[in-house]
């Protein structure tokens, strides 16, 4: 039981943190908080992929003796798997990107209703019908 | 409200932890992802790409298309900014 | 030259995004038929590669020459270059109409509108044509952010309801993304194909139900199926005219499309429909979507929004042929892509030139329109029977395909949402039909009406696609008997 939790132990938290985003998006009434969870949201799925990666005993995947002509045998084993290293870069751009629309959406949201809370912008919409 | 996203998030955990279950250790040299495809940017990386960092040749050469549709991401998201946020110019 | 062309369908619309901005600082009046070229060329080459699959079978496209587990690759079958087709002649028919609207609606702001709008196009065509499927998480949210912004600089309420569909599209890709990232770790293959092999050995892991159970649920927001659904109609209503009549139509049929891929392709069917029961829960949801959706739709007075519901039903349509499971169904399912696709793309046609001409949404805004445009109020006739299921049209045929599969499942139900729903279509019809063609016989608008009976059409740029559209209506309900059996017969899986 000891091990299995221990184990498994980055599963374990990448899963509450992304509660707690996915929480934070659905509950919180700022528009502001919404994005700080959807934010916690996409970086508990890169702590997912990263721990994928992740082998015992095993470095970073840049080449060591690269410059000897390939003397050296290179085995899997002692790199670990760089391929959710290069989709997790691909989604944080992704992130960053998503991001920054939802910034400007929201800096349009204030400029036309004057407020970020979710009740009260409800509230002038219903109030302008 | 509340009460219903606290339901949505628990019944997704529940079918997190369901699947995580099955999941092989964190950290285990065996698991299917590490065997599959990655050996083969490992070992050959070198030879085919002439690269000593292996996820910069996996990024822009055996996954580059991807990383064109990251650029094209970031491109249209500054697109986005300045179509959402330019004000119209009055005459 | 041809060997290329299931690339060149994507790049054409990407590298002529990335021209538009550049021309629109030098000359504004240039990005129209520049933008229109480009997808005119899209579209002759996704014509180019649907015969070439046609001719000679499925075409596997190695990008950068690494070969399909290592590297990305391209799978068009016939299911892919249909829709190719299918997605890039509609945006090219769109593009043409949005002249004057962009003009109208958002003024010095053409040239980013029209970048987003060939970076939307590109992000359809890329979820369709690849075999992979994080390159798929790619264009999806290309597809998505262009999206978001376009829809955005609608009026009224436009940027709120878009925020909430931002939130709700972001949950919908990081469930994609989870889905993909649990499949590869106990495969380690991106490869739809590579999967489609490795996995029936592992049918017994938690860990592929669990991705199974996160990609529907991601893809099932991203088409708005009923329960997720809440976020389009606002989004859609408050749209620029031509946004709408781009995203509505091919956003949720791409998601479709999607769902397809996924259960079929990657997962096998004997997985995803018999040892889980993922047709039985798409089936109830197809039904009450169905239901839902009209009976929404009935309650509207704004044309845009009663449309979204229309959509809404319109996709359980989809759903539920998937969910039956039988060749008949799937069938019915895949030619409801095209012609709902049509469709839709007409509705929202209308309703754009409703709004150029007459200066709104609202339903009573379109009193006397049959006077004052005879040739939209025609096109809108057209939607209307097709909708209803009239037989020259093409709404009528997938729905014969649809209840025929449902005969064959026994699933009785969906046979009478169907049915009750083309009731209930009839009716939303006819009252449309009655106000815009009787008008409302009250004394204080005798006035006024008078004015009114002058033809007052929309310009020739709106018409143009709107005939196209509401001509292409009726030709696929004409041959669609040529369409299943020379496209969508060698679409469906053959195991199935």
């Amino acid at each position: 039981m000891f091990d299995f939790i221990v184990g498994k132990y980055n599963y374990w938290i990448y899963i509450i943190l992304m509660m707690i985003g996915f929480y934070a998006m659905m509950s919180k009434r700022n528009l502001i908080k919404k994005i700080i969870g959807m934010n916690i949201f996409q970086t508990a799925i890169i702590i997912f992929f990263i721990s994928i990666a992740a082998k015992r005993g095993a470095t970073l995947p840049i080449l060591e003796h690269a410059h000897d002509g390939g003397e050296h045998a290179i085995e899997a084993i002692s790199y670990i798997n760089p391929l959710p290293h290069v989709l997790m870069l691909t989604a944080i751009v992704v992130m960053v990107a998503t991001l920054g629309v939802a910034l400007a959406i929201v800096l349009l949201i204030y400029k036309k209703h004057g407020t970020l809370e979710e009740d009260e912008i409800l509230k002038k919409i219903e109030f302008q019908e | 409200m509340r009460i219903l996203s606290l339901i949505i998030v628990i019944l997704t955990a529940a079918v997190l932890i369901y699947g995580t279950l099955d999941m092989p250790d964190c950290a285990n040299p065996d698991t299917p992802a590490s065997q599959h495809v990655s050996p083969r940017y490992v070992t050959r990386a070198m030879e085919e790409t002439a690269t000593h960092n292996i996820v910069t040749s996996v990024l822009g050469d055996y996954r580059g298309y991807d990383t064109l549709g990251e650029t094209t991401v970031i491109f249209s998201a500054g697109m986005a900014c300045i179509l959402i946020l330019r004000k119209r110019r009055r005459q | 030259m041809t060997d290329q062309a299931p690339i060149l369908v994507i790049l054409f619309p990407l590298m002529f995004a990335f021209v538009t901005p550049l021309l629109g600082w030098w000359k504004k009046d240039l990005c129209y038929p520049w933008v229109l070229c480009g997808l005119s060329l899209s579209t002759i080459f996704s014509i180019i590669t649907l015969k070439e699959v046609l001719n000679t079978g499925v075409i596997h496209y190695h990008l950068g020459g690494w070969d399909p587990p290592w590297g990305i690759e391209y799978v068009i079958d016939h299911l892919n270059s249909f829709i190719l087709v299918l997605v890039a002649s509609i945006s090219l028919l769109v593009a043409i109409y949005s002249k004057r609207l962009v003009k109208e609606e958002n003024p010095e702001k053409e040239a980013y509108f029209y970048t987003l709008f060939l970076l939307q196009v590109t992000g359809f065509l890329g979820i369709v044509a690849t075999g992979d499927l994080f390159n798929l998480y790619v264009f999806l949210e290309i597809a998505s952010l262009a999206g978001y912004a376009l829809i955005a600089i609608g009026e009224g309420q436009a940027p709120f309801a878009t925020f909430r569909y931002l939130v709700m599209g972001t949950i919908g890709a990081c469930f994609y993304l989870l889905g993909v990232g649990y499949l590869y770790m106990v495969t380690g293959s991106l490869n739809m194909a590579d999967l489609s092999q490795i996995l029936p050995n592992l049918y017994h892991s938690k860990v592929v139900m669990v991705a199974l159970i996160f990609f529907l649920v991601g893809v099932a927001i991203k088409m708005a199926l009923f329960p997720l659904h809440a976020w389009l109609p606002d989004a859609y209503t408050y749209a620029p005219s031509a946004t709408s009549a781009l995203v509505a139509p091919l956003m949720t049929k791409v998601s479709v499309y999607v769902m397809i891929r996924i259960i079929y392709t990657v997962f096998k069917p004997y997985y995803s429909i018999e040892i889980l029961p993922v047709n039985l829960i798409l089936g109830w949801l197809a039904v009450i979507a169905i239901l839902y959706g009209v009976i929404m739709a009935l309650r509207q007075v704004d044309i845009k929004r009663m449309f979204c519901y229309i959509l809404i039903a319109e996709i359980g349509y989809m759903v539920g042929g998937v969910g039956l499971a039988n060749r008949l169904g799937l069938t019915g399912a895949i030619l409801h892509i095209m012609n709902d696709a049509l469709m839709i793309t007409c509705l929202f046609l209308v309703a754009g030139a409703v709004v150029y001409k007459l200066g709104g949404h609202n339903i009573n805004q379109l009193r006397d329109a049959f006077k004052k445009m005879p040739f939209s109020m025609a096109a809108f006739a057209v939607v209307g029977l097709s909708l209803i299921g009239v037989p020259p049209t093409c709404g009528f045929f997938s729905k014969w395909y649809l209840i025929l599969g449902a005969i064959e499942a026994e699933n009785w139900i969906f046979i009478v949402a169907l049915l009750l729903s083309s009731a209930i279509n009839a009716i939303l019809f006819f009252k449309i039909v009655e106000i815009a063609y009787y008008g409302e016989a009250s004394h204080d608008h005798n006035e006024d009406s008078n004015g009114g009976n002058t033809i007052d059409e929309a310009p020739v740029s709106i018409l143009i696609p709107l005939g196209v559209v509401a001509l292409a209506i009726i030709l696929a309900g004409i041959f669609s008997g040529k369409i299943v059996s020379g496209i969508i017969q060698f679409a469906v899986p053959p195991n199935l």
